[in-house]
């Protein structure tokens, strides 16, 4: 009993230990990015199939923010309306 | 004396690369430019050297308490951790090795030379200051290599190389030859 109490208190010590370090280093780093991105990335599938050509979905919505890709390019959304909600997004 | 035979042991004798053949997914797959490569033998020797530090003590913490079988996971959890915050880090002061390196920076956390390299510091019963060096050691001769082959490369991109040859193929050729010219230093060292 006592071997697995020892082994819960001490990953979950240590998980919590890592958790705090890491979301404090997240802040002290954070990255700015255009709330677009996430935007556009919240109306995409999110199947990260690679059929567009970039990264998975994170890298097309990044690429359609920056004029790279075209809206259209997201092959399995094209069907569900993809295209014009992301067009709305980048009209806003 | 000790200290630097475990230091040039682990860059050159002892090549987790090129002997060992640890951490073969970054060596092949970011050694297409040197500056990549650089930028990747940077984080591995700053993920090597912390985790080293931290696994060491925590090794002697789960020694302390009877804990060994936990070794492995405890190791691991640590690996993730450091690598996160190198990705973090490096996502906020240079985006562009940030996606340069792309898929391969998060797959350190998987890279058996680190795992390797925290197993093999327990195992030898390295005190810390030991330890440090091996760790050193070890992410300079991983970034050797990787530089060493990167160079290479970038010149094959300009050779006139057999068409079933072109690309991966020649590389993972390239790779075997270096490798065996490493083996020359078999033995040279012996801890």
């Amino acid at each position: 009993m006592g071997v697995f109490i020892n082994s819960v208190l001490i990953l979950g010590i240590l998980g919590f230990v890592s958790g705090t370090f890491l979301a404090f280093a997240a802040k002290k780093f954070e990255v700015k990015e255009d709330p677009k991105v996430k935007e556009v990335l919240s109306a995409l599938p999110g199947v990260n199939c690679g059929a567009c050509g970039f990264p998975g979905c994170e890298g097309f919505a990044k690429a359609i923010v920056k004029g790279d890709a075209k809206p259209d390019g997201c092959i399995p959304g094209k069907r569900q309306g993809v295209p014009e909600k992301v067009k709305a997004i980048l009209s806003k | 004396m000790k200290i630097f035979l475990i230091f040039l042991s682990a860059i050159l004798v002892n090549n987790f690369v090129l002997q060992k053949f640890l951490g073969i997914c970054p060596f092949l797959g970011v050694s297409k430019k040197i500056d990549t490569a650089v930028g990747m033998s940077l984080a591995v020797t700053f993920v090597m050297v912390l985790a080293s530090i931290i696994t060491w003590l925590l090794n002697g913490l789960l020694i302390a308490i009877n804990l060994q079988f936990l070794t492995t996971i405890v190791f691991i959890l640590v690996i993730a951790v450091l690598v996160q915050f190198v990705e973090i880090v490096l996502k906020k002061t240079s985006p562009s090795l940030y996606e340069a390196l792309g898929i391969f920076l998060p797959l350190i956390t998987t890279n058996c030379a680190i795992l390797g390299l925290a197993l093999l510091n327990v195992q030898s019963n390295y005190n810390l200051l030991e330890t440090v060096f091996n760790a050193v050691g070890a992410g300079l001769g991983f970034g050797m290599a990787l530089i060493l082959f990167a160079g290479i490369r970038e010149e094959l991109e300009f050779a006139d190389v057999p068409a079933p040859f072109k690309g991966l193929a020649g590389a993972l050729i390239t790779a075997g030859i270096l490798s065996m010219s490493f083996v020359g230093f078999n033995g040279m060292i012996k801890l």
